[in-house]
Parts: structure tokens; sequence; C-alpha cells
């Protein structure tokens, strides 16, 4: 039984760490352009990063297939160059949690970016400051409540990513099969002291991280 | 060296209205030069004041023209020039302050130092906090800090890297009438010691023109007058800087109807009333425009005895308001459209008890009539 919690355990911390990671820098970059240049297809830019908050996760996953699977349309190329597929496999679960939580990451810090005042940046290119170094010392720091909303609400999507999961990456046991999808598989089984198991360790996983976020804000007073 | 500035900003109601040819919404067409001195730019909300500061900083691109300051060019619309805001050697104090919230004072000042060695940095900081007086706050954040505290640090900050330029932008609106005062004494004493171009926005007359080395005068996005202080204040130009300059009291096209050399005065034709003024150097016109100022009519009981005297005319109260130091009374004059305001201390206000609808005199000090 404690394999069986251990491995979902890991793997899903694993998996939810990782991409929770790339979406926080890809998010805040994209956030940035978003909030603060203008350029032609900036509606299409936003429709495209927003896409997989409003498709249901199962066409996301499949959409993913379409595009990395061994016949897809760059998976194609990365099978012939290496002879490795990315589906079924964990680098496949960080993909499908990337593509699913960056929305939550891009609309939250957008916001956040768009909120802190155009004067303070302002200032800082008076002082002599460059704009990246503007944006890493002015913009995001005043904006980093709606940045660690936006990075904690990614995880949590991370963590709770279940369709386009089982999709591109499947229910492989020791191999990909997350806290989640080992929910649905124990449920089916009917072993439902896994089941319950695994669901008290992710209440218990969420409500920390939702008190730890609100202590740090609370503790931020700017 | 100073400021050479003949630029144009336009501004449209929507993004396409340009592409489209539509007619700009806004447009500013600044021209002046200055020298090293404290010059104030003012004007009424929207007469394009803080258009031509942010176009002189860079925050702004001008749609065409060019702005020389100390020799540098800053923006030339012909030779494509168009120096970044980073390498425009500027100070910039923002009308809001704009105080990083998340640093405490010493590291706001010494944010603009960068590539100074941190001795250099400290002392420099050092040097600012005590020239801004502000010594001791140097650990607090701008949350802690009140008003004119902010202000010294913004200014602080803006200094700290040796700008070439300064540019306020309503840097004291929002501070009290003593701290104001203390501040306007700082600004000057600042430019006195760097001597550097310091443009100061203001739209309080009072504050434009107890600071100003030179005032800028902008209306409707032109600038309309550039002079000293007593130049503006007692020869406007044109009706827009007289109104500016607080000569609330307009006649704008009244007919000349009498010249007497002999005694060198005008009569002016304006509605019923006949106004005797001095008569000027310069060509006189058909048709003049004047002016006087609220503080330079005089109240007069109906029973006084100079009643036929010059420019002396029958007038019913108003309305009376209440100013603390003095009293402000709006009157119709018989037979005459425009209600006159007058301006009188507390004390004569008392001696004549006079109150809203009573009748009473009122002249108009031949010598304090501005012509323009």
């Amino acid at each position: 039984m404690l394999d069986q919690i251990g491995f979902p355990l890991i793997i899903t911390l694993k998996i939810a760490g990782l991409s929770t990671l790339i979406v926080a820098i890809t998010g805040m970059i994209i956030s940035y352009i978003l909030a603060r240049r203008d350029f032609k297809g900036k509606w299409l830019a936003d429709v495209l990063v927003t896409l997989p908050l409003v498709l249901p996760p199962t066409v996301t996953g499949y959409l993913l297939v379409v595009l990395l699977g061994k016949n897809g349309v760059l998976g194609s190329i990365l099978y012939s160059l290496t002879g490795w597929s990315i589906v079924f496999t964990w680098q496949a679960a960080v993909i499908a949690a990337f593509v699913v939580s960056l929305p939550l990451m891009v609309k939250t810090t957008t916001a956040a970016i768009e909120a802190v005042d155009r004067e303070y940046e302002y200032a800082a290119f008076t002082l002599g400051r460059k704009e990246l170094d503007t944006a890493l010392f002015i913009t995001l720091p005043l904006a980093k409540k709606g940045i660690l909303a936006g990075i904690v609400l990614s995880f949590a999507r991370a963590v709770g990513e279940f369709g386009a999961t089982l999709m591109f990456a499947g229910n492989i046991p020791g191999r990909t099969n997350t806290m989640s999808i080992s929910i649905y598989s124990a449920f089916q089984a009917g072993n439902n002291d896994l089941a319950n198991m695994l669901v008290v360790i992710l209440i218990v996983m969420s409500l920390l991280s939702m008190a730890i976020t609100a202590k740090i804000i609370n503790d931020w007073k700017i | 060296m100073g400021i050479k500035a003949d630029f144009r900003k336009r501004y449209y109601r929507d993004k396409n209205d340009k592409k489209k040819g539509v007619e700009a919404a806004f447009t500013l067409d600044a021209q002046f030069e200055v020298g090293d001195e404290l010059v104030v730019f003012f004007g009424r909300s929207g007469s394009g004041k803080t258009t031509a500061l942010q176009c002189i900083s860079g925050l702004l691109e001008p749609n065409g023209g060019k702005i020389v300051v100390n020799g540098d060019v800053y923006f030339d619309c012909h030779k494509r020039i168009n120096l970044p805001v980073q390498k425009r050697s500027l100070g910039y104090v923002f009308q809001s302050y704009a105080l990083f919230p998340h640093m405490d004072v010493k590291k706001n000042i010494a944010y603009g130092l960068k590539g100074w060695n941190e001795k250099d940095k400290e002392e420099r900081v050092d040097e600012m906090l005590q020239m801004l007086e502000i010594k001791g706050l140097e650990n607090n954040f701008p949350s802690q800090l009140s008003g004119g505290q902010k202000q010294r640090v913004a200014l602080a900050r803006a200094l700290a890297p040796k700008p070439s330029i300064l540019l306020l932008d309503e840097p004291f609106s929002a501070l009290d009438r003593v701290v104001r005062m203390k501040l306007r004494e700082k600004i000057k004493e600042i430019q006195r010691e760097l001597k550097i171009p310091v443009l100061f926005i203001t739209h309080n007359h009072v504050e434009a023109f107890t600071i100003a080395d030179k005032i800028v005068i902008f209306h409707d996005g032109r600038v309309q007058q550039i002079g000293t202080s007593e130049d503006v204040f007692y020869h406007p130009k044109n009706e827009h800087v007289a109104e500016l300059v607080g000569l609330t009291n307009i006649f704008e096209d009244s007919m000349l109807v009498d010249e007497d050399e002999m005694a060198g005065t005008i009569t002016i034709g304006c509605e019923h009333m006949k106004v005797t003024a001095n008569r000027p150097d310069c060509d006189i016109k058909e048709k003049i425009s004047w002016g006087i100022r609220p503080e330079n009519m005089r109240i007069l009981p109906l029973t006084d005895k100079n009643s036929s005297e010059e420019n002396t005319f029958p007038a019913l109260v108003k309305s009376i308001v209440n100013k603390g130091s003095s009293k402000v009374l709006a009157l119709s004059v018989k037979e005459h459209s425009k209600l006159l305001i007058a301006e009188i201390g507390n004390q004569s206000f008392e001696n004549m008890d006079i109150k809203t609808e009573d009748e009473c005199l009122i002249r108009i000090e031949r010598d304090r009539i501005v012509l323009f």
C-alpha cells in the first residue's frame, strides 16, 4: 500500500513542481509582454494562451498527441531524429500539466502587472534603467502577490490534472500514474482504502499550500 | 546652456484615426528657448504642459520637430534622432512622487546610481540626505513618510545621478501651504547651486510667480507667452494669459472711443460703460481688450462724495464670498451684461456694512487697468 501511495505522490510532486517552474518563468515573460506591449496579433496570442482553460482537457490531450505523438506534426520529427517518443512518459505529463496550467498563470500575472502603476517604470527609466532591469527589479516585485497567486493556482491545477495527462501520458503504473489518475484507478478497481488515503493526502496538501500562500501574502506589506 | 525646443505632439481619439486621416483631438505645438534657469510651465489642466515635459524627457515621442538640451540633441525628427529616456541624463519628479514602495529611502535614492562603486554610492546618498534634510529617514519605506518627506525623497532620488536637467511635474500639488513654501525655496536653492535648467509645472499662479525665473504660458496646446514673472503678470499678451495671471475681469474687443494725448489717456467704450485708461506706448487699435484684477477694484458707498470721478459706476451686489482674509463680491453694473468681480479687505468690508442686493459704487483704478 505504501508503494501504491509513495510513487504517485512523488511523481505528482515531480511533474507538478517541474511544470510549475516552467509555467512560472514562461508565464511571467508572456504576461509582461501581454501587459506592457502593443503588437499586431496580440489578441491571437492571448486567445492561444487562454484556449486550454476553456477546452475540455481530453481535447487538449488529444491535440497534444496529434502534435507531439510518434506520428504527430512535431513528434514524428523528434522520433526520426532520436528514435524516442514523448507519449506515455512522465515528461509528457509535465507538458500536459504545463499546457493546462499556463493560462491560469498568465491570466493572474497579466492582471497583476497591468495593475502596477506605469509611473514606477517611467521613474526607473528616467533614472537610467533599461526595460529588462526595470521589469526584474520594479515591475515584477510590485506584482509579486499576483505572481504568487498564479504560481499556486498553476501548481494546484498541475496536481489535479487528469484528462490531458491520461490522453497524452497514459496511466502506466510506476511511470505516469499520478495521484489524480491513481485515485481514479483505485476507485475503478474497488480499492476504496487506497482511494481514500490518496484523497486525504491531496486534500491535506491543498490546504497546506493554501495556508502557506495566505501567510506569505499577509506578511508582504506591498 | 539651456533648452531649445520646437516640436509637435498629436493625440488622436482612436489609434486608427491617424491612418484614416482624421484630425488629431489635441495637438501640442511647443516652441521655446530657455537658459540654465528655473522655468515654470504654467497653464490650465489639459493645456499641454505635462505632454511637453514628457516629450522633453523622452517618455513620449513627438510627431515632429527638434529638442536640444545643453547642446545635446534629444530629438530631431528630420535626422531621425530620438535619444532613449535612459540616455537623456535627466531628473524627473512625478506628481505622485512614484517612490518605489518596496524599497526603503536609501535604496530609492541609490536606484539611479547603477555602475557607481559602493563607497561613492554611499557618499552620494548621504550627500542627498543632507541636501534635502531627510537624514534619519534612510531606513523608512515610502508608506512611512509624510507627503513633504516623500517629495524630498523624490527630489533626492532625481538629483542623485547628477542630472543635467531637472523636470518637475506639479510636484507640490498634494502638499499643504507651509510645506509648499519651504519646498519652493528648496527648489530655488537647488537650481542656484546646480545651475542646470529646471522645468517646473504648476497651475497654481502664486507658485508660478514666486518661484520662476521665467514663465512659459501654455493654453490649448500652444505656448502663448514666455517672459519673466513681471512681464507675464503686468503685460499679458492676450486674454488667455490675462485670465491665467488672475485678471478675472476681462473685456474683449472693447471700442476705442477717445484719445487724449495731452492727458496721456484713452477712453474705451464697453457696452454702456466708458472707462478711462492710461494711453499705451504702442500703436492703439480700434478694438482693445483690457482687464482688471479683482483686488484693483474699489467699492464705495452710494453716498460717496466722489461719485462722479472717472471710472466710477453704480452697481448692485449680487453675491459675497468669504475668502478668509478678504471678501469677493460679484457686482452687476447697470445696463452692463457682465458681472464684475471685486476683492476687498475685511476691514473695508466691515466699515461699509454692505449686503447682497445692496447698491454701491465701484471704481476701476485707471493705473491698474491692463491692456492687451
